[in-house]
């Protein structure tokens, strides 16, 4: 064996070669940021906003889950006029045995949604002061993180809980930003959810009172929003004269739209009377997935649940420009079932349609259910007029209790944009579904006209689930109308029920 | 082409014109035992010309040299002998070269080691025991053959991997796969890059003292490959074929016929009538008019418009006019093709292995397939006296058809058919008499079904479209391993290595334009390219020395450096304008488009000593240390030890002579392993991150997780204790091993509550424990000239127990985690049967006084633990018989225990609430005023939660499965002689071929913890092949 001095030389040539330098033990990701990079301007904090709307409208927990717009669906599907089809998705939600148990991955979707925005806006009301930048700038961006948090707070209030006291337990109630030691919080009672919900938006009235945005982007939240959201928390929290105010404010510059525009398909932002919504394009169409659940006549449409309970179509009459959306399906597969074309998707081939948030149809409805409710029933026929008479609906003129007429004209002018539920848990209603049969207890027979030209008589269908799930009839206040909290916060936050 | 080339050889090969030669005979056996030494290497002095012995330790050799005189015999760990030429048989009796006696060398971390005297526990796969095997992934060989290894095949898809599982999972949310290694170095490819045929050994490294030093990632065992090396002087080469078919292994769920489909449709209708508040008479007449329109067909024809009448039966004369069976056009018998060939051999100074190989594997379902070619070359140089290097080259091209095989999704080719009912015609038939529709040109047309409802998969064909649609996958992997090694002074050697795998993945999907799912939207494609790089250079000095004849002393020290990167592209378009076009370009709508880099990389050092005195005594340590990636900076560094020792009680005086007890080793380790793999896209958990996404086209950052900066590494403490016997003339013997893994610092993502805004952060929390015993038991119970039979079997018996968890109780998924609990315990609703009275399902309810109650709300139900998915017992039994030429050998791979929950099955369970989906023959068995008494509820449209996750649905998962069967044939040597060949193999192999299991339909090869996902099942293939050397 020969001792060689190269050797030692590769050997240490080696050793240096394979030796560390800092470079190459610093990885970074190249789809993620520090979060320090972020917060330190104010432009890279306007990031978050737009990321924290991204994902709280795109993520996807199951293709039945398709970010917050799929909450609304829920809401209508386990209403008293949607008769969900019993196909993939909300079929479940609609016979109340999905949102009350709290295994269900719904739940914990749409609870996991709420919060993990609110952390975010968190994030951005307790550092922005901080970030360099500019100063109005600075305040539109925290008003939307306000009123972002506002938003959330104000769905966990119309869903998790009943508000006859107001002295109810709720939710929780976050306003700084999750640390790694942070522990969960006791629920907060009804009462206090919708104070900061209105605090949330009082702060963020003065920070966006000078902010105009660009009118394709409908998602951004400017004082119309703002005043939107204070016109449905004071509503739903008893505040009668606030809400008519603040309802009247948002609806300023909105006016109600045409009837064919009605007959659209509610699939694009540029409508003149939505004031809040999201927007679609091809490649970022995620939400659109929800109009594979509401769109029932796009032949590209997946699930087509929300056929209309055929009941629904009596309270319209025939001059109504709604009414024209009623159409007996004519598919082979579905034909019996009444569609409500309401919804449809803008670019079928793309499947792609805009969602829609805040209308002036419900601020007049909010208005004239406010004024009513605080004894002006002048006052609240008018606004109540004002949109019959744009959808070319016989006006109210008296007799029958105008209260209820308000609260079916919202299910009507509404229907399909998440209002069902939560009308019927703020307002102690009940949910109403009945068998859909002829005067002698059989089948509804209809005549249905095929595409080939030829006639079927065929059964018609209504409603499929017509009890609670515990085999009693739905009554007011019922506990299957709340949303659950699911069980891993049951189980991971021992100060819930504190 | 390439049998015909085989043929040719075998036919015009072996005529060849001898010159004058002696032929020399003999027989090298053990001078200790006598036992014949199979491998030694003869070599005429001073020549190239050589042989090896055969398996009875005879060899023999032509010498042309007439000057040739003195023969070299060789046995690894023996002393060389020369011997003269003579015409007389040669008996050459080879002595021990040091303490140990011939014995199995294994492959253990960074070196190799002598099986009886080591201290670690190492289970040792040879490639003969995987050559035959018709499997294209090396890891659905390992089932049955080592103790301890949990080897589960989910997915029959061709191309698949098993998951493999050593002595239990010790990890709760990190990684729980073990580390590959490919030549000594960790593996970054794909396994099923890797040709089985190419495969010396395999060896599994079950404790600290055998994977500590590979201890950052070792936690979960290490599987070392080694790939072949030349041997033999001279030129060998091996060419293999084989060809075969496959079939389901298992027949599929048993579902009623359509005549009992329609009645039994007809009384779900009628039930839901009737809890709907309607009069018997009228729901009754209502099912009758209805039942045709829900399913949306009548294939009764439409002679019979109300096929089913109002008493519930079947109207006279009703006969279907068609029946197809979906299951049966969705499946195939597959063709399987392999062939290989190999060249080495060793020259003095230089070994090499030269080889290629091709496999044609068709899956049984449509549009399923593996194909791959591989090429490799491994080659080892005497460059100097002193220093020796060497190149393992391998790539692989293949392309797998893959579609969609597991996950509920309506595509899922395994569950297509089974969902698909029979009276709803695959090729379109006219409604009125049966016969099918034909296109212009005569052919019959796909029936895509319009008017299918939604759980009958309206608007698709997977056998019309499974033809045109696309699931592709293309890898392109390259392993190579460079190193030199240097022998710098008596015993101390320098060997420093270079080694990078690499893989481009291409992911082809494409639906069409025209028929099936994305036909309304023109057709969809996407294409995802990943391309991983890792390398590892390391460089370790070694020093080996025997000092006073007694003490022998091997020392190791090194230093090593791992990069891992992984790019990933993703593109997804929509709107072809023609069929025939797939590609992204050809469609006109970006759907999306994404991709990213992630990086990872260690740094690492390493150092062991090895010391034994006498070879009776041995000690082992071993130390590494890891910087990962993973980690901050301040809690990057992990390190990870070993100790252990092992006494050859046969060595010692008073057993030495023994005559029946030829080894007994009593070895015993203890050491900590690491693990910091949080997963495939946790590389940076420890640092605070925003995401980055997009809001209609403006930038977006938002916090998705919480960072934990005090993220340090999972360490697991490994205790073994073992015996190694043999006894008998080595005719009996095996090894019994109890272990203890506990892991500690479990890298855990603590579940958090969700209204924090995440629902979990990941800590270093939680405890672990898996206890076990491990038999290995190797008899001859006969053994004569002509025929043997050798029994192995080997048996695995573990606990998982929780031992610390950072709070009282966590539900993840089916299960729940408690101290004291193991995390394969199911916690489910507990099913209480069917009630009696109104033909609902029941589930136990904890009522608020403590007792436990009955409900029907399912919701309302409570959670118990139901048993573990856990088995008692698995592993495999081997039978192998030789008589003179002919070898029979089978493996029983077997797994005792256990439950397995049954989400498959639950599809065909429904009361009625999905029209058209098939009911399960167990569902005639369903509740009617007259079947009170029975698990299965009440027909009804509307929806019973029956089908949610319950007790009901746990099945035993206990199963014993014909794994392999081989029948080989060698053709004579007297014939072998004459046509220059070594050996001529013929046989017959056959997988899966029966498997002896409990619950029907269900493949009972399901993943570890008990869950199923609708996935490929195990097929059975019977393959005929030949092998040949020369």
């Amino acid at each position: 064996m020969i001792m060689k001095k190269n050797l030692f030389i590769i050997i240490i040539a080696a050793l240096v070669l394979g030796s560390c330098s800092k470079d190459f033990l610093e990885t970074k990701p190249t789809n993620a940021v520090p979060d320090d990079e972020v917060f330190n301007t104010v432009d890279n904090v306007e990031t978050v906003i737009n990321g924290t709307w991204a994902y709280m409208f795109e993520e996807f927990f199951t293709y039945a889950v398709p970010g917050y717009k799929s909450i609304h669906l829920t809401s209508d599907a386990m209403g008293s006029d949607v008769a969900v089809t019993t196909v993939y998705g909300l079929r479940d939600s609609y016979a109340f045995t999905e949102m009350t148990d709290n295994t269900k991955n719904r739940v914990n979707a749409f609870w996991t949604i709420l919060y993990k925005v609110i952390d975010n806006c968190n994030n951005i009301i307790a550092r922005i002061d901080n970030a360099t930048g500019d100063d109005t700038k600075k305040q539109r961006i925290k008003g939307q993180a306000y009123a972002l948090r506002a938003n959330c707070y104000l769905t966990l209030a119309s869903y998790y809980q009943f508000n006859r006291t107001g002295t109810e337990k709720a939710v929780p109630i976050y306003l700084e930003p999750t640390s790694s030691t942070s522990v969960g919080k006791p629920k907060s009672t009804i009462t206090q959810v919708y104070q900061q919900v209105i605090a949330d938006l009082q702060k963020a009235l003065p920070l966006l009172k000078d902010y105009e945005r660009n009118p394709a982007q409908k998602w951004k939240i400017d004082l119309n929003v703002v005043n939107g959201l204070l016109a449905r928390a004071y509503l739903y929290n008893h505040q009668w004269t606030q809400a008519i105010s603040s309802a009247v404010a948002a609806r300023n510059g909105y006016p109600l739209m045409s009837g064919d525009d009605y007959n659209k398909g509610f699939n694009d932002l540029n409508n003149v009377e939505w004031i809040w919504a999201h927007g679609q394009t091809p490649n970022q169409s995620n939400a659109s997935y929800n109009f594979h659940f509401l769109d029932v006549s796009t032949p590209a449409a997946y699930y087509q649940s929300f056929m209309a309970d055929p009941y629904f179509k009596n309270f319209f009459d025939s001059a109504d420009a709604r009414f024209r959306l009623f159409d007996w399906d004519t598919l082979p597969d579905q034909e019996g079932y009444l569609r409500y074309k309401k919804f449809r998707f803008r670019d079928a081939s793309a499947l792609v349609g805009d969602l829609v948030l805040m209308r002036s149809a419900e601020m007049y409805l909010i208005e004239a259910e406010a004024y009513t409710r605080n004894g002006n029933n002048a006052k609240g026929a008018e606004a109540l007029n004002a949109l019959r008479t744009a959808r070319n609906a016989v006006p109210y003129k008296g007799g029958g209790s105008l209260l209820d007429s308000i609260l079916i004209e919202r299910r009507k002018e509404l229907w399909g944009e998440g209002f069902a539920l939560s009308d019927i848990i703020r307002t102690g209603g009940t949910v109403v579904r009945k068998p859909f049969l002829s005067y002698t207890g059989e089948d509804s027979i209809i005549n249905v006209i095929r595409a080939d030209g030829s006639t079927l008589e065929v059964a018609a269908q209504g409603h499929l689930t017509l009890k609670q799930p515990d085999g009693q009839p739905f009554t007011a206040y019922s506990p299957y109308y709340l949303f659950a909290i699911p069980i891993s916060e049951v189980q991971n936050n021992p100060n819930l029920n504190n | 082409m390439l049998q015909r080339l085989l043929l040719v050889l075998l036919l015009f090969g072996p005529i060849a014109v001898f010159a004058q030669t002696r032929t020399v005979t003999g027989r090298i056996v053990s001078a200790k035992d006598n036992t014949p030494l199979p491998g030694a290497s003869v070599l005429v002095k001073g020549s190239n010309t050589g042989t090896v012995s055969d398996p009875d330790g005879n060899f023999k050799l032509q010498v042309n040299d007439p000057a040739a005189t003195i023969l070299v015999i060789r046995f690894i760990g023996m002393e060389q002998q020369e011997v003269p030429i003579s015409n007389s048989p040669l008996n050459v009796a080879l002595r021990s070269s040091g303490k140990d006696l011939g014995e199995v060398e294994i492959v253990v971390a960074y070196g190799v080691a002598k099986k009886s005297s080591y201290t670690g526990s190492v289970s040792q796969i040879k490639g003969d025991e995987l050559v035959n095997r018709q499997v294209s992934s090396v890891s659905k060989a390992l089932q049955g053959l080592a103790a301890g290894v949990q080897s589960t095949a989910t997915s029959g898809q061709p191309g698949s991997d098993a998951t493999i599982r050593i002595r239990g999972v010790g990890s709760i949310n990190a990684s729980a796969d073990p580390l590959y290694v490919l030549d000594g170095v960790p593996y970054g490819g794909s396994l099923n890059a890797i040709n089985p045929s190419d495969i010396e050994s395999i060896s599994v490294l079950k404790d600290a003292a055998s994977s500590a030093l590979y201890g950052s990632r070792g936690a979960n065992g290490v599987i070392i490959i080694t790939t072949k090396k030349g041997r033999k002087l001279g030129t060998t080469i091996d060419a293999r074929v084989s060809q075969g078919f496959s079939k389901r292994a298992v027949k599929d769920y048993e579902k009623v016929s359509t005549d009992q489909y329609f009645e039994m449709y007809w009384e779900a209708i009628r039930n839901a009538g009737l809890t709907n508040g309607l009069s018997a008479a009228t729901a009754a007449t209502q099912a009758s008019t209805n039942l045709v329109r829900r399913l949306g067909i009548n294939p009764y024809g439409t002679a019979f418009p109300q096929p089913v009448g109002t008493d519930g039966k079947l109207v006279a004369g009703a006969k279907t006019l068609w029946n197809d069976d979906w299951n049966d056009a969705m499946q195939r018998t597959g063709h399987r093709t392999q062939a290989d060939l190999s060249i080495s051999g060793a020259t003095e100074k230089s070994r090499y292995y030269i080889s290629g190989g091709y496999l044609n594997d068709q899956g049984i379902y449509l549009g399923s397939g593996f194909k791959r070619y591989n090429v490799r070359s491994n080659v080892e140089i005497d460059a100097k006296k002193w220093l020796k290097i060497g190149l393992n080259l391998g790539g692989a091209h293949s392309d797998q058809q893959a579609p969609p095989s597991e996950d509920s999704r309506s595509d899922n080719y395994v569950n297509y058919g089974r969902l698909m009912s029979g009276f709803y015609p695959i090729y379109q038939r006219d409604r009125a008499t049966g016969a099918y529709l034909l296109d212009a040109k005569g052919d019959k047309m796909f029936d895509y079904g319009s008017y299918r409802p939604s759980a009958a998969n309206t608007n698709s064909n997977l056998v019309g479209t499974s033809a045109i649609d696309k699931h592709n996958l293309s890898r392109d992997d390259i392993s190579a391993r460079i190193y030199g090694e240097a022998t710098l002074w008596k015993g101390l050697k320098f060997k420093t290595s270079y080694n990078a795998d690499y893989t481009a993945r291409n992911q082809h999907e494409y639906t069409n334009p025209v028929y099936g799912f994305d036909a309304e939207v023109g057709g969809t494609v996407e294409k995802i390219s990943t391309r991983t790089f890792s390398w590892t250079f390391n460089n370790i000095l070694t020093y080996e020395q025997t000092f006073n004849e007694k003490h022998h002393l091997n020392l190791l020290a090194g230093q090593e450096t791992y990069k891992f990167t992984n790019t990933f592209t993703d593109g997804q378009r929509s709107g072809f304008s023609l069929l025939g076009l797939d590609e992204l370009s050809d469609a006109s709508l970006i759907k999306d488009l994404q991709g990213y880099t992630d990086t990872y990389n260690l740094y690492s050092y390493l150092g062991r000593a090895e010391y034994d005195y006498l070879g009776k005594y041995f000690l082992s340590a071993s130390v590494r240390s890891d910087r990962s990636s993973r980690f901050a900076p301040d809690h990057a560094w992990g390190t990870f030890w070993s100790i252990g020792g092992s006494w050859k009680a046969t060595e010692e005086d008073f057993l030495k002579g023994s005559s029946w007890l030829n080894l007994l080793t009593l070895r015993a380790s203890y050491g900590a392993q690491g693990n910091d793999n949080l997963g495939d896209d946790s590389y940076y958990n420890y640092y605070p991150l925003l995401n980055v996404n997009s809001n209609l086209g403006e930038g977006g950052t938002y916090r998705r997780f919480l960072y934990n900066k005090l993220l340090k590494w999972e360490t697991n403490l490994n205790l073994n204790i073992g015996v190694d016997y043999s006894m008998f003339n080595n005719r009996f013997g095996g090894t019994i091993e109890f272990f203890q893994r506990k892991s500690k610092d479990l890298l855990y993502s603590k579940p958090l509550p969700p209204s924090l805004g995440y629902s979990a952060i990941d800590q270093n929390v939680g405890a672990l424990k898996n206890t076990g015993v491990e038999v290995t038991l190797h008899g001859v119970p006969v053994k004569t000239r002509n025929f043997s039979w050798v029994v192995d079997l080997n048996m695995t018996h573990y606990k998982n127990k929780i031992t610390e968890l950072p709070q009282k109780e966590i539900i993840s998924g089916t299960k729940k985690l408690m101290v004291g609990r193991s995390i394969y315990d199911f916690w489910i609703r507990e099913w209480a049967g069917v009630d009696e009275k109104t033909g609902l399902p029941l589930w136990y309810i904890n009522n608020a006084d403590g007792t436990k109650g009955i409900t029907n709300n399912y919701s309302a139900a409570s959670q118990y633990y139901n048993s573990s998915s856990l088995p008692d017992l698995y592993g495999g039994l081997t039978n192998t018989f030789n008589y003179k030429e002919f070898s029979l050998s089978f493996l029983i791979a077997y797994s005792l225990g256990g439950k397995v929950l049954d989400q498959d099955y639950l599809f065909l369970l429904g009361t009625g609430t999905a029209a058209g989906r098939p009911f399960a023959t167990e569902m005639q068995n369903h509740w009617t005023p007259e079947n009170t008494k029975t698990d299965v509820p009440k027909l009804t449209t509307i929806q019973t939660n029956w089908t949610q996750t319950s007790s009901r649905f746990l099945y035993d998962a206990s199963y014993a499965r014909l794994k392999t069967v081989n029948l080989s044939y060698n053709l004579p040597k007297s014939l072998m002689e004459r046509a220059h060949l070594n050996n001529v193999q013929i046989y017959l192999q056959g997988e899966n071929l029966f498997t002896l299991y409990k619950h029907k339909g269900l493949d009972p090869e399901q993943s570890v913890g008990g869950t199923t996902y609708y996935r490929y099942p195990a097929i059975k293939s019977l393959s005929a092949g030949i092998n040949l050397s020369f």
